[in-house]
């Protein structure tokens, strides 16, 4: 159940081991969230998040569960759901904090890591967003937060495998909220630029770049108020809708 | 039964969830409501958190039973339960009755009164709307019962502020008061600080039938606690002018405004709200008496603007309402501090003594002072500053108001509400399967 101020009783996070899906989830329980499903691959960084979640609040301790879930292996819909069902008496909050860069090089050369990377970022991943969101309907209510990128906004030549396959998910979820009106089912598109966490510690940081801290605070700030969409930081998103209209002739030689 | 998936809310509009609602009419449909899976009675949807909803499941409304109702002499009120005390007051007034109880609404449900155990500005001299219920007929899963607090005590107090939880109430015997005229003969005082007006309220709340201060909850320091004291009686025939007394019974409730249907976030705001109060302060005045209100200027003054709750904007608002004993009044007062200091705006700050309890499990009222404070979802640390009041309220041995919460916990409202144990064991007889359950009994687990 969700109370007055938004705030979820149990919360499903899938890519259990993101930092920015754990930063998330430690918000929530300062606020008073309950109960937390962490799903994902590392079972260890997950653990270790599990301790971090629960301790977050003086006033109450949150349970937190973990399971195993990787989206590409067969089946893993079908078992993130069940154990959803078993853990979280219903799904308040889902956040969806899978993604995979890929190498772009490297996969260019190879289609199937380029597979791969569809597959883990948008292609397998968006049947599990389905199957929440009807599990959710069911409920009467419900709201997930899905973290796409700003690559996926205009794709560019650097990164078009992972930039394409955000672009697929950004699509499909903006459009499942359009079609979840009136089920009592919520949908927020969160698009971050480029956030410093490990899964770019090997990058070198551009500008208007952010932190999990501050995407999780404002990712929560926008379901709040039921938006849709959010850029983080917001002048990513001023930056973006210049940058999106650009001629492709212009838009081919910006070097980023 | 027509049913259809719609989305409902609470009257803060803060936890919409999609239901199926079904219209029941206990007169002609022969099928119980209860076939379609976990269900809840929900009336005019004036609860302001989620008492009256069930996401994914049954919302059951009954027809407004006005014209099929029936009164003796003596004011013996036979009405279904789907009817609105607006329909009751239109009706009836101008027969010289006036409901026992009324909320500062009119616009619920009998069904819903009771199941709220509602209390009104007269809780110190008349109790709370279950006090005046002669009997009801509830329909549960496990079947139809007649109540009443003399044969069957067990169901009639479990029922009675029971949140719903027992069952479906389809209609009731309520006696009626009655009037001479539809006036009320009030007296207005303003009052500089909290010790002035809890001094006034103890001194002399006794003398009148009504009585409730609206207070400006942004004022500090000397000024803390800065109010207006409304108290008043029902107006007799002899104090009646002329003009007013050729039709001393006339009811003509108007709704004067609609609200938009859109309003952005945040117009109520700590400007505008202490603008507000500074001004509704000042035109109150200072002690004014015998002054001619009607009922629904009296009693319902919010009801003349119709959907008053969008004001808030698309996050909404929660009404904040506890009680706390007689001899508490420092935690009140540093409660009180706490708000002000806070800044979290409040427009509707409503402060009322109450009479004896009653036995009903769930019932909010208990002797002492409660505190009903209307606030805009938005301020950050609003739901922290809220569970820190709780604690503060539950350690003064008072509790909060289910038909108005919609974010506390399960285990603070366990200790305010010690006998859900009770509520639990009567509902198991009545509903041995479990299907009536509410949004808010679910986040409360209140059974």
């Amino acid at each position: 159940m969700f109370d007055a101020m938004h705030t979820p009783d149990n919360v499903l996070i899938v890519g259990g081991s993101s930092e920015i899906g754990i930063e998330i989830a430690k918000q929530l329980a300062r606020r008073g969230s309950s109960k937390f499903l962490l799903a994902g691959r590392s079972l260890g960084a997950m653990q270790r998040a599990a301790n971090e979640i629960s301790s977050v609040s003086e006033h109450s301790s949150a349970s937190v569960s973990v399971i195993y879930y990787d989206t590409v292996a067969p089946g893993s819909t079908t078992d993130l759901l069940n154990a959803a069902k078993a853990e979280l008496d219903t799904i308040d909050m889902a956040v969806i904090a899978v993604g995979a860069l890929g190498n772009q090089e490297e996969d260019e050369k190879d289609p199937a890591s380029a597979q791969r990377v569809l597959e883990a970022n948008f292609s397998s991943l968006a049947p599990d967003i389905l199957a929440i969101a009807n599990q959710m309907s069911e409920q009467g209510f419900g709201h997930i937060l899905v973290l796409s990128s700003v690559a996926g906004i205009r794709v560019r030549a650097s990164n078009y495998i992972y930039g394409a396959a955000k672009a697929g998910l950004d699509g499909f979820t903006m459009a499942l909220g359009d079609a979840m009106v009136g089920s009592g089912v919520k949908v927020t598109v969160v698009r971050p630029g480029f956030v410093t966490t490990k899964m770019t510690a090997h990058m070198q940081p551009r500008p208007l770049s952010t932190s999990a801290h501050k995407v999780a605070a404002e990712a929560l700030r926008a379901a709040d108020h039921n938006k849709s969409a959010v850029y983080v930081p917001y002048a990513m998103g001023i930056a973006v809708s210049i940058y999106r209209h650009l001629p492709r002739s212009l838009a081919r030689k910006i070097p980023f | 039964m027509p049913h259809n998936k719609e989305m409902i809310t609470g009257w803060g509009r803060t936890q919409p969830v999609a239901a199926k609602i079904i219209s029941y009419d206990p007169t002609s449909d022969g099928t119980s409501p209860f076939l379609q899976g976990p269900a809840i009675a929900r009336g005019l949807g004036r609860s302001y958190g989620d008492a009256a909803q069930l996401g994914g499941g049954v919302a059951i409304t009954l027809p407004d039973a006005i014209n099929s109702a029936s009164i003796d002499e003596s004011g013996h009120l036979s009405v279904g339960a789907g009817t609105s005390i607006d329909s009751i007051l239109a009706r009836y007034v101008p027969q010289g009755f006036f409901v026992p109880v009324t909320p500062g609404t009119r616009y619920v449900t009998i069904g819903g009164a009771i199941a709220a155990d509602v209390h009104g500005k007269n809780h110190h001299v008349d109790g709370t709307f279950a006090a005046n219920v002669e009997n009801f007929e509830l329909l549960a899963p496990a079947g139809a019962y007649h109540v009443n607090p003399l044969e069957s005590p067990e169901i009639f107090w479990a029922t009675a502020g029971g949140m719903g939880l027992t069952g479906l109430i389809t209609s009731a015997t309520i006696k009626m008061l009655p009037i001479e005229t539809s006036y009320m003969s009030v007296e207005t005082r303003r009052i500089g600080d909290l010790d002035e007006l809890l001094a006034t309220m103890i001194g002399s709340d006794q003398n009148f039938r009504y009585s409730v201060a609206w207070i400006d909850c942004l004022a500090k320091g000397g000024r803390m606690g800065r109010s207006v004291l409304t108290r008043g009686e029902h107006a007799t025939l002899g104090s009646l002018d002329a003009r007013r007394a050729r039709d001393p019974l006339a009811y003509k409730p108007r709704v004067r405004l609609s609200a938009p249907r859109w309003v952005p976030n945040g117009v109520l705001n700590l400007a505008s709200v202490a603008a507000f109060n500074e001004m509704w302060f000042r035109k109150a005045p200072r002690h004014r008496q015998d002054e001619l209100i009607s009922l629904s200027g009296f009693f319902h003054p919010l009801d003349g603007v119709r959907d008053w709750n969008r004001i808030y904007g698309s996050t909404g608002f929660l009404q904040y309402q506890f009680v706390l004993p007689d001899g508490k009044e420092e935690q009140l007062r540093r409660i009180l501090e706490r708000i002000s200091a806070a800044k979290v705006a409040s427009f509707l700050a409503v402060l009322k003594r109450f009479g004896a309890a009653n036995p009903g499990i769930l019932s909010f009222p208990r002797p002492g002072w409660t505190l009903a404070l209307d606030i805009p979802i938005g301020a950050s640390h609003l739901g922290l500053l809220l569970d820190e009041l709780d604690q503060e309220v539950l350690s003064a041995g008072g509790r909060i108001y289910l038909a108005k919460d919609s974010r506390c916990d399960a285990e603070t409202i366990a200790a305010m509400y010690p006998r859900l144990g009770e509520l639990a064991k009567i509902k198991e007889g009545l509903d041995p399967q479990g299907i009536i359950k509410s949004d808010l009994s679910r986040r409360l687990r209140l059974v």
